[in-house]
């Protein structure tokens, strides 16, 4: 126990005897070590942080690079037109961009409310025994793979939407003015509207779950002002935890948004996959993902295989207009509450 | 047992003023529990109209308890319950059939840490009026002006009505909340000690306008500042372990307790 390094000295506290403390060591050293140390730190973190900027430089670049042929070939007319034909070599983009816009506004009409009423009723209204079973009700519906409810979607979900949902639907709207359109044709129960519908499912847990977090997050001190007022639950909920929630809940839909954009094996299975625009939703078509699942094995010409990469740059395009459109709309939020 | 010293509240050394005194709340053999723990031990208290009442007492003796059953707040939470008669007027306020946004209207609240709501000035305060009142714009104008003024906020804060409440400093955001309080015209206003988390000049604000806010309402005051009890309030209350030791007119609290532990207490001798 006594090692050169240790000294004796007597303790205040222990009044039975003498207790040994560490010898001072020298301070230069022991920083000069820690210094080396720090630099590792340092640099490692850094080219932790670059690796994501090249990764994200190297994906762009390669997605440019190979859908150079087919844009130099179609120039601006690949973005409009409709007609996708391997035979001829002729391909354009609009049908699987609109299929893909269409469903995910179809799933952010259904996912949002219907998603924001989850949390808000797990946060503010639910009782204690309750609140477990269904978070993980939720939870578990994350974390069902996509394949799944493409099967379940296929063989399930689209027979029961064409015989009982979609002919109502034709039914009660077929002599409205608009809507006639949107529901015209017959119920072939696969269609743009069953893949929104599937993927409103796929990304209901998402928003759930991040806006269940934040609405958690909210000071119950400053919940219990609003309700000091006087306030229902409803007030407090719309007027309180939603403004102050609302930098997180836009973060949860944006990725769910993102999510439905991008999402591939589910809308592959139930779409149709069919090149072209409809007005009605009941309607097959295809999205961009959904197209380049399909077909990357079978695009065997340089230009096919070029366009079914343009159209993945196009998606990342849009995920980024998304993105940019949501920082935009906080900044204006933020710059009318006038912070 | 011995922990109930008196069990109707007598005010004594009030004797020029007494006949004055209109009881607006009126505690009686009140129990609290959280669960299976009684936070709160047949608590006798009355709040008079006109008047601040101050709780004092060490942390955890069940003070913030007693001012969150006076607007039932506890009600937001699972496995709290309140047993006695608590009266506002002659309006049972534990009454199961009791509307709870009602109540909480009449009784406002005005917590420790500031809470500005997230919008604007302006919009804090016309938040509440609107709940219950309908008013053209030109009115609700009004009302928010005469609520800001009313604490003393209005002069700091005219220019910048649209500024989010949360620009606002500490202790200009507890006078918002207080302004916001004020705004829905309550009858009882309690606080939770509204300065701890306050500088000095901010408090002596506060406490400035809680003694003319006294003339128009019923006044509960939850503080850990002795001093401050002693400034701002007409009666004290001392709780210690849930019970509500020693009740009375404030001067004669701070001079001439009649409880052992009031004393020791008050003196510093421990809490």
């Amino acid at each position: 126990m006594t090692s050169s390094r240790r000294r004796r000295v007597a303790d205040v506290a222990l009044q039975s005897g003498v207790v040994e403390v560490a010898e001072k060591v020298d301070r230069a050293k022991v920083l000069q070590r820690l210094r080396v140390g720090d630099i590792a730190f340092r640099h490692t973190t850094r080219a932790a942080a670059v690796t994501v900027l090249v990764i994200l430089s190297g994906i762009i670049f390669s997605l440019v690079y190979g859908s150079l042929p087919a844009l130099q070939k179609f120039g601006f007319n690949f973005l409009i037109e409709e007609s996708w034909n391997p035979v001829t070599e002729h391909f354009g983009a609009i049908a699987p961009i609109y299929g893909t816009i269409v469903t995910s506004i179809i799933a952010m009409i259904i996912a949002v409310p219907v998603g924001l009423f989850i949390a808000l009723f797990l946060t503010e209204l639910c009782p204690m025994w309750l609140r477990r079973p269904i978070g993980i009700a939720i939870e578990l519906l994350a974390g069902i793979p996509s394949i799944i409810y493409g099967i379940w979607g296929l063989f399930v979900f689209a027979p029961f939407l064409q015989q009982h949902v979609q002919p109502f639907l034709i039914t009660v709207f077929g002599h409205v003015p608009v809507l006639s359109t949107l529901f015209e044709g017959p119920p072939y129960g696969i269609g743009v509207l069953t893949a929104g519908l599937i993927l409103a499912i796929m990304v209901l847990p998402f928003i759930t779950s991040i806006s269940r977090d934040v609405f958690d997050a909210v000071p119950p001190m400053l919940k219990e002002s609003a309700y000091g007022l006087g306030c229902t639950t409803w007030e407090v909920a719309r007027y309180v935890v939603l403004p102050f929630t609302r930098v997180g809940v836009i973060g949860g839909v944006m990725l769910a948004l993102g999510r439905a954009l991008g999402e591939t094996m589910a809308v592959t299975f139930v779409i149709g996959n069919a090149h072209r625009i409809s007005g009605s939703i009941l309607a097959p078509g295809t999205t961009i993902s959904a197209t380049i699942a399909n077909e990357f094995t079978e695009a065997v010409g340089d230009i096919y295989t070029s366009s079914l990469i343009a159209l993945g740059l196009i998606l990342f395009v849009i995920t980024f207009i998304v993105l940019a459109c949501a920082r935009l709309m906080l900044m204006r939020l933020n710059a009318r509450l006038g912070q | 047992m011995s922990m109930a010293t008196f069990t109707v509240p007598t005010v004594t050394n009030a004797a020029s003023n007494k006949e004055d005194l209109v009881e607006k709340v009126t505690v009686q053999n009140l129990d609290f529990f959280y669960g299976d723990h009684r936070a709160l031990k047949n608590i006798n208290v009355s709040l008079y109209h006109g008047k601040v009442t101050a709780f004092i007492g060490p942390s955890g003796c069940g003070k913030s308890t007693l001012l969150r059953i006076l607007n039932r707040m506890y009600d937001l939470y699972p496995n709290q319950r309140a047993t006695g008669t608590v009266r506002l007027d002659n309006d049972d306020i534990l009454a199961p059939s009791q509307d709870l946004n009602l109540l909480r209207a009449k009784v406002g609240m005005v917590f420790q840490k500031p809470t500005p709501f997230p919008m604007t000035i302006y919009e804090n305060i016309a938040f509440g009026i609107r709940l219950y009142e309908n008013l053209p714009k030109s009115e609700l104008d009004g009302r928010v002006q005469q609520a800001l003024q009313r604490a003393a906020l209005w002069e700091e804060v005219k220019d910048k009505l649209g500024a989010n409440g949360l620009s606002l400093s500490g202790g200009q955001q507890q006078r918002l909340c207080i302004a916001r309080t004020v705004a829905v015209r309550p009858e009882v206003i309690l606080f939770d000690e509204p300065c701890s988390a306050l500088d000095p000049i901010s408090t002596a604000k506060i406490e400035e306008l809680i003694d003319e806010l006294k003339e128009d309402y019923t006044i509960a005051i939850v503080t850990h500042n002795m001093q401050q009890a002693a400034r701002v309030s007409d009666f004290t209350a001392f709780m210690y372990l849930g019970e509500l030791v020693e009740y009375g007119d404030t001067t004669r609290m701070f001079t001439t307790p009649s409880d052992r532990r009031t004393q020791d207490y008050i003196t510093g001798r421990f809490g």
